[in-house]
């Protein structure tokens, strides 16, 4: 047998190799790699480990970091729930204005954050239109709390979970669904035990997608929250005004708080995926 | 179970997918509704198991109308073409399906399940399947898993969709004979849909020949070899 | 056997197995409308509502002040520079990923995602230490007149950091699934390289390209919080349509925040109407999770 030399490509006839991943990986590294590696050397070894846990370890990051992540479940959890429910409702009901209500489910991804965070400030503010009847008929106050941070995440998040399971709702056989109920089962039954159960990988990717956009979300924030430190202040907020006093470790500490937080979280659910596509069998 | 169908026909928008027919099945008979494609054979067998409604006509289960019934309600055992097994299910929560899907009143106990379960494993001699995922077997035990999941309900009537449709030569020899064999066991009536005619004919007791919504013959497989009643029966069971 | 039936057959209307009740169809139905109703259609309609409160003339004015006009400006040079470069590297990229074999492509993948899962502000803090100040390369290009941070350079490089995956994440499903095989009949036939791209690979996945631009162009000249941190918001200067709206927003100046609000606004709108008419005309060759 020939000795095989080493090569990191399988050799094929295909021209472009050297162009197009030389500027794929200058690019790569420069915009990406290079400024995420000093980040991390700022923090890990400029800083030092201990020094950032003194700065997050303090009662007003920690409140941030915990404001931030928790509002992010919040609203990625309504986002999870009412995105399957609208992705059923998109694909398989027929009504007036569905193709507009299609498009609309985008527009989060396509109207600035700023745009959106001054809007939803003006509708849900206490002389907004919305603002104004909550409060009058619940007192209920949604600008410049913490329920408006949940609203402007969750507008923020709403697009993910519609877009991931919509086309695992159009590959559904409907033989599957048939069998169900010619075993006697109900149609509610159907919905919880078989339906669910297949969108749910494709709905925990959403969620994923969801929670990673809105823990740091900032734009669309920080108009509505009201930004009272330790009670509305979202620890991306907190980063902005750490550099604003030129605190750059400070920043730094926390930017790379959220990145590991983020990361766990994010790991957890690619954990909780895996387990079940293996369950699944993964034909 | 007797099953009368009387006068059922069937139209999808302006296409009449069934003109009025009427068929009686004997209880404990072995039916094969044989036909082309877009012969309205698949449509019969969905009617029966309440999965479509017909336009006119009436389906009796003996003698007492069933046409109103939900498929719920209906207790038909029915294999799909597709099998559609539950794939996020392994092979015993699938058969398990149906029985936990009861009421509670009428529902068994998990020991009793999983009896029958077992016991149905056992009858389509698949017994040790039990834990794997449906993505984890081969066609013909795919096949075999959705008739004892059918099967499970203690249903009155067997309906299959071109249940040998998507599998090989060989294993449509033995799954053939696998039918013939649970079809007397259990002495349900049983209709299947076929486009192929020398499977009608070696397995059912009574050959239903279908074509462009209409019955053309219906008959034992000797009596319509040796006389076909139609132009179109002769040609496709010479075919 | 009597003749009377033990089942009654009862008129009820039959369902089919697959749907659901009417009264649930629709339940549904207007639940969805009334979340999307508060959620998205009321904000868009407060922007306008907003924005023309004190009239067309009013609104149209505040845009030609020389603050508004150079934010507008700046924002569209930023995406100028930006969305030509994003799609360079997108195309680069998925050229590099789908037609070789190679290790570490997974890697690669993952990388290019990255930005999708980093929060905007903490994109900005990147190229402020990487350039700001108080490293040794930011002030050795201040002092040889290219400053990065608090000006173009730093909020060009933020938004592409922001943007970087669009175009990417759009063309490689797509060029994964077209396969190898056209390319290479080209290639029989003696075409050269950049022939069987320009003439084979390109036409393939112009649409795809399109989608991936445009979705890459609403988000560079929408970006708010990367901008924010490396623009330094120097009035005139680094400031664009964004960042201007927070800064008239914050010095009340309500109907020029959601004047230059409107304008981005309207922008998202014909950035969904074209997206949508891709997806419904040429819907066979965008990815597959696009296709309705």
């Amino acid at each position: 047998m020939a000795a095989r030399t080493f090569s990191v490509r399988a050799p094929t006839p295909m021209p472009g190799w050297g162009l197009s991943f030389g500027i794929m990986l200058t690019m790569l590294s420069v915009v990406v790699l290079i400024p995420m590696a000093v980040l991390l050397w700022r923090g890990f070894v400029g800083f030092g480990a201990a020094g950032m846990w003194e700065v997050v370890n303090r009662p007003r990051v920690w409140n941030a970091l915990e404001l931030s992540f928790r509002a992010a479940l919040i609203a990625s959890l309504f986002n999870l729930v009412f995105g399957v429910l609208l992705a059923w409702v998109l694909v398989r009901y027929r009504f007036p204005g569905k193709r507009i209500v299609d498009a609309a489910v985008d527009l989060p991804f396509a109207l600035p954050t700023a745009v959106a965070g001054i809007a939803l400030t003006a509708i849900y503010a206490p002389n907004g239109m919305f603002g104004s009847a909550l409060m009058q008929s619940f007192g209920l106050r949604v600008a410049y709390t913490e329920i408006g941070i949940w609203i402007a995440l969750i507008f923020v998040g709403l697009p993910f979970v519609v877009r991931t399971v919509q086309p695992v709702i159009e590959e559904i056989d409907r033989e599957t669904e048939e069998a169900s109920a010619t075993l006697g089962a109900s149609r509610l039954r159907t919905l919880t035990h078989v339906i669910l159960p297949m969108l749910a990988p494709a709905a925990l990717t959403g969620f994923a997608l969801a929670l990673a956009r809105s823990v740091g979300e900032y734009g669309s924030v920080i108009f509505i929250a009201g930004n009272l430190p330790n009670v509305t202040e979202i620890a991306p907020l907190l980063i902005v005004i750490r550099l604003e006093e030129f605190d750059y470790d400070g920043a730094v500490a926390i930017a790379i708080a959220m990145l590991v937080i983020s990361f766990a979280l994010l790991l957890a659910i690619n954990l909780i995926q895996i387990w079940s596509r293996r369950r699944m069998g993964a034909a | 179970m007797n099953i009368d169908i009387e006068e059922i026909s069937k139209d999808f928008g302006t296409t009449a997918a069934l003109h009025p027919v009427s068929l009686s099945i004997p209880s404990g008979t072995l039916v094969a509704l044989l036909g082309p494609s877009g012969s309205g054979k698949t449509t019969l067998l969905r009617i029966l198991g309440g999965l479509e409604f017909p336009t006119a006509g009436r389906v009796l289960f003996d003698a007492s109308d069933a046409t109103g019934l939900s498929v719920q309600e209906r207790r038909a055992g029915f294999v799909f073409q597709s099998y559609a097994l539950f794939r996020h299910m392994t092979v015993f929560d699938n058969i398990a399906y149906g029985l936990r899907a009861r009421p509670r009143r009428s529902r068994p106990g998990g020991p009793e399940i999983a009896r029958r379960v077992n016991r149905l494993l056992s009858l389509i001699k698949l017994p040790d399947i039990g834990a794997r995922y449906p993505s984890q077997l081969s066609g013909g035990q795919r096949q075999r898993v959705a008739l004892a999941r059918a099967l499970a309900i203690e249903p009155r009537m067997l309906l299959l969709d071109e249940p040998f449709g998507a599998l090989d030569a060989k294993v449509r020899r033995e799954l053939r004979q696998g039918l013939r064999d649970i079809h007397d066991t259990t002495g349900l009536t049983t209709v299947f849909v076929t486009h192929d005619q020398e499977e009608a004919m070696q397995l059912a007791d009574l050959v239903v020949v279908m074509s462009m919504g209409r019955i053309e013959q219906v008959g034992r497989p000797e009596d319509i070899r040796a006389r076909p009643g139609t132009e179109f029966v002769r040609e496709f069971i010479s075919a | 056997m009597t003749d009377t039936p033990a089942i009654p057959a009862r008129p009820r209307p039959f369902r089919p197995a697959t749907t659901e009740p009417a009264l649930v169809k629709w339940s549904l139905i207007g639940l969805c409308l009334a979340v999307l109703t508060v959620l998205l259609f009321a904000p868009l309609y407060a922007v306008f509502d907003e924005a023309l409160r004190r009239g067309w003339a009013f609104a149209l004015a505040s845009l030609s002040e020389p603050d508004a006009q150079s934010a507008i400006r700046l924002t569209l040079l930023v995406a100028a520079i930006t969305v030509p470069l994003n799609a360079a590297f997108g195309i680069a990229a998925a050229w590099a990923i789908t037609k070789f074999d190679w290790r570490g492509k997974a890697w690669v993948i993952t990388f290019i995602d990255l930005p999708f899962s980093i929060s905007p502000v903490v994109a900005g803090l990147l190229f402020i230490l990487m350039f700001g100040a108080n490293s040794a390369l930011g002030m050795w290009l201040v002092a040889n007149g290219l400053p990065v941070v608090f000006a173009v350079p730093g909020i060009v490089l933020a938004t592409m950091f922001i943007t970087f995956p669009f175009v990417a994440r759009e063309l490689i499903p797509v060029m994964l699934e077209q396969g190898r095989a056209e390319e290479e009949a080209a290639l029989t036939l003696g075409a050269s390289g950049w022939r069987t791209f320009l003439t084979v690979t390109l036409p393939n996945i112009r649409w795809a390209l399109l989608y991936g631009v445009l979705l890459c162009n609403a988000r560079a000249m929408g970006e708010f919080g990367a901008v924010a941190v490396v623009s330094g918001k120097i009035r005139g200067q680094t400031t664009t349509m964004p960042l201007m709206i927070e800064m008239f927003y914050n010095e009340y100046l309500s109907v020029a925040a959601f004047t230059m609000a409107g304008v981005l606004a309207l922008l998202a709108l014909v950035t969904l109407t074209l997206k949508s008419a891709l997806e419904w005309r040429y819907a066979d060759q965008l990815a597959a999770t696009h296709r309705h």
